[in-house]
C-alpha cells in the first residue's frame, strides 16, 4: 500500500499543474494581503480617542437625522462604544486577524484545486490508457484505488498546509506578528461577536476539513464514474459551484420543504459553525456532521462497488 | 496443479447480448510461444482481456500456472507480464520512471539493476530518462515490452506486440522471445499478421467472430506443405523440359508459366531429380524457386475467405 500511494504522489508531482496550483495558492495569499493592507484601515495607537469622537459626532447627527435614519445611527453608536468597552481596535491588524479573515476565505481557492486533482484521478488514467496497464498488477483493484484516494487526500491536506504557512508568512510580513489571543469583533449574520482571533482561525481550519474531504470524495466519485477526464472535472468543478450557491438557497427552503435540510448541500460549509451556534433553529453542528457522514459513506461505497465491477475496455 | 502454463476453459463474454467470445479453450505450455490469430474485431483483445481480468467473464475460468484466476488473483496476476493493444505511458514521466512505478507494484522487490538490464534488452538506454511523450511509437512498443518483463512473469500476453516496430526491431523482438522461452517463459502473441505469426509461433489458435476455429502446430503445418511444393524452374527450353519430366512420370502436372519457366508440384527430393534430369538432358538450368504456400493461404482456407480472394486475383491478372 505504501508504494502504492508513492505511485500516485510520484505522479501527481509529474504532473506540472499540480506544481502550478500550489503557485497560485501562494501568489493568490501574497496579493490578498496586499491588497488588505492597502484598503484595510491604520491601526493607531490613539484609536480610542478617534473612536470616541467619532461616537460623539454620531450622538450629534442622531437628534439632527430624520426619523429612518435614526435606527441605523443608534446601532453604529452601540457598535462603537462596545469597541470602547471591550478595548478592541476595530482596524487592528496581525497576522492572525489576516489568516481569520482573507486566508480562511480562499479556503475556496483549495477546493477548487482539490477538486480539480480529485476528479482527474481516475478519469485521467482513463483518458490515457493507462488504466489497463495499472490494473493488470498484482493488487486488488479496492486497494489501487484506495491508493489513488489518499494520494488525493494527501494532495489536498498539502494544499491546505501550503494556505495555512502562506498565510502565516505573508500575515507576519506584511502585518507584523500579533497576539493570538487578542479579541475581535467578528462580523456574522445575526450580528457582532466577540471572538479570540487565534482560537476562531483554528476553529474555522477544522470545520472547513469535513467539508472539503467530502467535496473532494463527490469529485472522486465523478472521476471514477466518467472515462472523460474533462467530463468529470468539469461535472466536479459544476458541483462546487452549485453547492455553493446552493447551500443559501436551501436553507431558505427548508422552511417550506422540510426535507431539503437532509440534502447535502446546506452542510457543506460547516464554518458558519464558528460564527454561530446553527443553521437552522434545529440544525446544529451533529446534525451537520451525521448528515455528511452518511453521504460520505454512499459515496464512497458507490465509488468503489462501481470500479471494482467495472469493465475497463478501452 | 497442472503443468501448463495458461489454461483457459470455455471464456466467454457476452456484452448486451451480443456474444463477443464464444466458449473458447486452449492451453499454453511451458516454454512456448502461442498465437492468437484472427482478422479485426475476431475477439483476440477480448480474450486477452479476460485473461488479465480487465473486463469479467460471463463464462470461462482461466488458470495461470495452476493458480486460479478467482481464487488466487494476486498469485495469478504475478505471473503475468502484458501488453493490451497500445501500451500507454505516463506521458509527462521518464520511460524510467514508469517502469519505477510499475517496479513498485511487483509483489517482490525489483532492483534498480533489474530496471536496468530490462531496458537495456530492449534497447531503450539513450531514451530512457527522457519524459515518454517524446517517444516514438516503436519505442513505446519497446517500453512496453520493458514493463511486461520486469517482474519476471512466468507468461507474457503480448496484444500485437511488433505493431510499430521496424523491421530489424522486430527480428531482435523475435529472437528475443525465443531466448525467453529457453528460460521456461510462454508467450501468448496475438496479431493478424500472418507472416509474422508463422516466423514467431509455435502453435496458433485462429479466432473468428469469437469463436476458436482452429488450433495448429506451425512447425506441422510447413511440414505438410512442404510434401509437395510447387516449384518454378527456369530454364533454357521449357517445351523440351516438360516433355522430359512427363516422359520420366517426375512430378505431378509441369505447367509452362512465362517466358522460359514452368511450374511443376513436386516434394524436395524430386526437385534434385528434375534438375539432374534436365541437366543431362542439355537443358541450361538458370534458377529453381520454391512458392511456398504461406500460411496467409492456409489462413484465408481455413476462415472461408480464399475463395473470394481467388476470385479477385483471377479477375485482377
Ligand atoms: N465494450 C464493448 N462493447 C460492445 N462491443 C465490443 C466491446 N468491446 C469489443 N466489442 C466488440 O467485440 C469484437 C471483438 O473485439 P476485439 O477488440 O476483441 O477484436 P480483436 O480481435 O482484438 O481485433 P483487432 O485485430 O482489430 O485488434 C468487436 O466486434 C468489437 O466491436
Ligand atoms: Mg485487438
Amino acid at each position: 500500500m505504501f508504494y502504492l500511494v508513492k505511485n500516485e504522489m510520484m505522479k501527481l508531482f509529474g504532473k506540472k499543474a499540480n506544481w502550478i496550483y500550489i503557485l497560485i495558492l501562494i501568489i493568490a495569499v501574497a496579493i490578498g494581503g496586499m491588497v488588505q493592507q492597502k484598503l484595510g484601515g491604520e491601526p493607531s495607537q490613539n484609536w480610542r480617542e478617534k473612536t470616541q469622537a467619532e461616537v460623539t459626532q454620531l450622538q450629534k447627527d442622531l437628534e439632527a437625522a430624520p426619523d429612518e435614519e435614526k435606527e441605523w445611527i443608534a446601532q453604529e453608536i452601540q457598535k462603537k462604544q462596545q469597541y470602547l468597552d471591550e478595548n478592541i481596535d476595530p482596524n487592528a491588524a496581525s497576522n492572525w486577524h489576516f489568516m481569520n479573515g482573507t486566508v480562511i476565505g480562499m479556503g475556496t481557492l483549495v477546493t477548487l484545486f482539490a477538486v480539480i486533482v480529485a476528479s482527474a484521478s481516475v478519469s485521467s488514467e482513463f483518458a490515457d490508457g493507462t488504466i489497463k496497464q495499472l490494473l493488470i498488477r498484482p493488487h486488488q483493484r479496492w486497494v489501487i484505488l484506495l491508493s489513488k484516494y489518499l494520494s488525493v487526500l494527501i494532495y489536498s491536506l498539502m494544499l491546505l498546509a501550503v494556505l495555512i504557512a502562506s498565510g502565516y508568512i505573508v500575515g507576519t510580513l506584511l502585518f507584523g506578528s500579533g497576539d493570538f489571543n487578542a479579541r475581535f469583533v467578528e462580523i456574522t449574520l445575526e450580528g457582532e461577536k466577540i471572538a479570540v482571533v487565534g482560537t476562531q482561525f483554528l476553529l474555522k481550519v477544522l470545520y472547513y476539513i469535513p467539508s472539503l474531504l467530502v467535496v473532494l470524495t463527490i469529485a472522486f466519485m465523478l472521476s471514477t464514474l466518467f472515462k472523460s477526464q474533462a467530463l468529470a472535472v468539469g461535472v466536479g468543478i459544476f458541483v462546487l459551484f452549485l453547492s455553493s450557491t446552493l447551500g443559501g438557497i436551501m436553507i431558505l427552503l427548508t422552511e417550506k420543504y422540510t426535507w431539503t435540510k437532509f440534502l447535502i448541500f446546506p452542510h457543506l460549509d460547516l464554518t458558519v459553525y464558528a460564527l454561530q451556534e446553527n443553521i437552522l433553529q434545529d440544525v446544529t453542528l451533529p446534525v451537520s456532521l451525521a448528515t455528511l457522514a452518511v453521504y460520505y459513506i454512499v459515496f464512497l461505497l458507490i465509488t468503489f462497488a462501481f470500479f471494482q465491477k467495472r469493465d475497463i475496455s478501452i | 496443479m497442472t503443468g501448463k502454463a495458461l489454461e483457459v476453459r470455455s471464456l466467454t463474454k457476452k456484452i448486451k447480448n451480443k456474444v463477443i467470445v464464444d466458449h473458447v479453450s486452449f492451453e499454453v505450455e511451458k516454454g512456448e510461444i502461442f498465437g492468437l490469430l484472427g482478422p479485426n474485431g475476431a475477439g483476440k483483445t477480448t480474450i486477452i482481456r479476460m485473461i488479465v481480468s480487465l473486463i469479467g467473464r460471463t463464462e470461462g475460468s482461466v488458470h495461470v500456472n495452476g493458480h486460479n484466476l478467482d481464487g488466487e488473483f494476486k498469485e495469478s496476476m504475478s505471473e503475468i507480464g502484458a501488453i493490451v493493444e497500445n501500451p500507454e505511458f505516463y506521458k509527462y514521466l521518464s520511460g524510467y520512471k514508469n517502469l519505477l512505478h510499475y517496479a513498485n507494484m511487483a509483489r517482490q522487490k525489483i532492483t534498480k539493476e533489474r530496471i536496468e538490464e530490462v531496458v537495456r534488452l530492449v534497447g531503450l538506454e539513450k531514451a530512457v530518462h527522457q519524459k515518454v511523450r517524446t517517444y516514438s511509437l516503436g519505442m513505446r512498443q519497446r517500453l512496453g515490452v520493458a514493463q511486461a518483463l520486469l517482474h519476471n512473469p512466468s507468461i507474457l500476453i503480448l496484444d500485437e506486440p511488433t505493431n510499430g516496430l521496424d523491421p530489424q526491431g522486430i527480428r531482435e523482438f523475435r529472437d528475443y522471445l525465443r531466448s525467453l522461452t529457453k528460460e521456461g517463459i510462454s508467450v501468448i502473441v496475438s496479431s493478424h499478421l500472418l507472416s509474422e505469426m508463422q516466423l514467431m509461433c509455435d502453435r496458433f489458435a485462429i479466432i473468428e467472430h469469437g469463436k476458436l476455429i482452429h488450433v495448429s502446430s506451425i512447425d506441422t503445418l510447413k511440414e505438410a506443405d512442404r510434401a509437395a511444393q510447387n516449384v518454378v524452374f527456369e530454364v533454357s527450353d521449357s517445351d523440351q523440359a516438360i516433355h522430359l519430366l512427363m516422359e520420366h512420370k517426375l512430378g505431378a502436372e509441369a505447367v509452362k508459366s512465362g517466358n522460359g519457366q514452368f511450374t511443376v508440384s513436386v516434394d524436395k527430393e524430386t526437385i534434385a531429380a528434375v534438375n539432374q534430369l534436365l541437366v543431362t538432358n542439355q537443358i541450361k538450368v538458370y534458377g529453381i524457386q520454391l512458392v511456398t504456400a504461406t500460411l496467409e493461404d492456409r489462413f484465408l482456407e481455413l476462415t472461408g475467405k480464399g475463395r473470394k480472394e481467388e476470385e479477385a486475383s483471377v479477375l485482377s491478372s
